[in-house]
């Protein structure tokens, strides 16, 4: 290892495990000791990260609390070292940090809106797409309907979550006291995406949830119906698919559809 | 001690020399500004005083949404220059060739008037510390980031543009000054230089060196771009937050600059605590004003 890398190794460690040795190497200025001038790296590193994960989590933040987050924070960064040179991706395993980790893992409400905001901040910047029309589904024929599969809009993503999350998540962007956290008897099923460039959520009832996770399998249109006629009304299945499929297009979530020629 | 009472006498510049693959040395922009998200909207809606942006690399790495087709929109109407903070030339660990990727495809697509970044590390063993820390000015770190910068530049097609950074740190096997340090990287490497005089200030006060001796020993022919910014003064040592005004010793050493490096594409930076657009244009104006002022031949009235 060339006494450059030793050097820079050295430094790092200095920054991430408060480890001296560095200081060895490095001069007093003229008006301040060595120490107190690294300290300004140490302390940077640390309030950039913090600063990063507030602005990535802004309602986490705000459900929090400065000083629980910023603990919470702290304790990401400590076991989290950053592997991705864009900042942007930081924060990408809180979520699961916050659902495996003591004190957070007992109180899922936290995770889940961490969960809830790392899927709308993905939504944001998720890969541009076309997305499918109503006028290119008039080109079908009929009979041709039952062989469609279509492909999701690359920002479109599922989250079931079992507390009251998305709630607290509209009282928080509302500005507005959050409710209590709680667990609904059944779990919320979350579809999250971009429309144009604003990031969206809404929840889906059990039936159009079934029926999204299958489409964006690749099940084709006749055996999502199928699946539909086993959860309600089975006369009333193809229409309930068609009408499902007709909220999805109009709201972007499609991008394609394929298979029906 | 410090480094800079090390050189006995002031270098003469090095001598000017033809950059990589004849690269022409790139236009003169005018006075620009930071891009940042709180002026999408103004920017796009209003026609504001400005002759150029300067976008950070980092915040359009994305696969696609509201920022890039942002950025679409402001290279139509404006020239762009993009500045990255996760390049790490100055980096021993190995390059990592994804970011490269990711930073030549950006430039695809954005066609920028040059790719800036920082003579800094951002993190070794696998760990990114998002932060622009220091090296030693030793030859071997000099011959280390010549060839990181040769690497780079191939990668891209296109000469780079290194940024001197604030420092808070010496290190004692230092053998030559910082500004010693960028004129042999530049000679060596043919990339262009970025002279932040904010920075310059700032790490001159640092480490107690006069800000115009590393003016001095900068090659003039080599800088391209000039960055003006704000920091934090805490005493003993200044912190480069970029969250203030520029304040009177920088526009100072920004007259400085300008006698030294002539006519140089030149912008405000401001990372934190953004203020309204309008606040910005007045120190873009004042960047103008005092280029005219300055470079103007004696006794000639700017209007």
């Amino acid at each position: 290892m060339s006494d450059f890398a030793r050097q820079q190794g050295e430094f790092q460690r200095g920054i991430l495990a408060s480890d001296d040795s560095v200081l060895a190497e490095l001069l007093d200025s003229p008006k301040e000791k060595r120490e107190t001038l690294f300290a300004v790296y140490r302390h940077a590193y640390s309030a950039r990260l913090v600063e990063a994960m507030r602005s990535e989590h802004e309602l986490l933040h705000a459900y929090l609390g400065d000083e629980a987050f910023d603990q919470m924070a702290r304790a990401y960064i400590a076991s989290h070292p950053s592997q991705n040179a864009n900042l942007r991706w930081f924060s990408t395993a809180l979520p699961d940090f916050l659902r495996s980790t003591k004190p957070y893992r007992g109180h899922p409400v936290i995770s889940e809106l961490a969960a809830l905001e790392k899927a709308l901040n993905d939504a944001f910047d998720a890969q541009d797409c076309e997305v499918l029309t109503l006028a290119a589904m008039a080109g079908f024929v009929p009979e041709r309907w039952n062989d469609l599969r279509f492909r999701p809009h690359p920002s479109a993503a599922r989250l079931d979550l079992s507390t009251n999350a998305s709630t607290i998540w509209l009282a928080l962007k509302s500005e507005e006291t959050p409710p209590e956290a709680g667990a609904p008897a059944e779990p919320c099923r979350l579809l999250i995406w971009r429309q144009d460039v604003t990031p969206m959520f809404r929840e889906l009832a059990p039936e159009e949830a079934m029926m999204w996770d299958e489409a964006a399998s690749g099940i084709p249109f006749g055996v999502l119906c199928s699946m539909l006629a086993t959860y309600d009304d089975p006369d009333g299945a193809a229409a309930r698919g068609a009408g499902y499929l007709h909220s999805w297009i109009t709201a972007g979530l499609l991008a394609g559809v394929f298979g029906g020629d | 001690m410090n480094v800079s009472t090390k050189i006995r006498d002031p270098r003469p510049s090095p001598a000017p020399h033809a950059p990589p693959d004849g690269a022409a040395r790139p236009d003169f922009l005018g006075f620009g500004l930071g891009l940042r998200a709180q002026h999408y909207d103004e920017i796009l809606n209003g026609n504001p005083p400005i002759d150029w942006f300067e976008v950070i690399s980092e915040n359009y790495m994305l696969p696609g949404g509201q920022p890039l087709a942002v950025l679409e929109r402001i290279r139509e109407r404006y020239p762009v220059v993009m500045h990255g903070v996760s390049l790490s030339i100055a980096s021993t660990a190995p390059p990592d060739f994804e970011y490269l990727r990711q930073l030549r495809d950006l430039a695809r697509r954005v066609e920028p008037k040059w790719i800036s970044d920082h003579l800094c590390w951002t993190g070794v063993h696998g760990k990114n510390l998002h932060d622009l820390l220091p090296i030693p000015f030793t030859k071997e770190a000099l011959d280390h980031v010549v060839g990181r910068v040769q690497l780079v530049q191939e990668f891209l097609g296109r000469p780079i543009v290194l940024e001197n950074v604030s420092t808070y740190v010496q290190f004692s096997n230092s053998e030559m000054t910082e500004w010693e340090f960028l004129s042999e990287l530049s000679r060596r490497s043919g990339c262009w230089l970025l002279f932040d005089v904010n920075n310059v200030y700032v790490s001159a006060f640092n480490h107690g060196y006069d800000p115009l001796a590393f003016l001095q020993g900068i090659p003039a022919d080599r800088v391209v771009q000039f960055h003006i910014a704000g920091h934090s003064h805490m005493g003993t040592h200044i912190i480069d937050t970029h969250d203030h005004p520029v304040c009177e010793d920088v526009w100072e050493l920004y007259a400085a600059a300008l006698r030294r490096f002539g006519q140089v594409s030149t912008m405000i930076e401001r990372d934190d605590n953004i203020p309204p657009l309008e606040e910005l244009i007045v120190e873009v104006d004042r960047t103008r004003a005092i280029a005219a002022k300055v470079l103007s031949p004696p006794g000639r009235h700017v209007g």
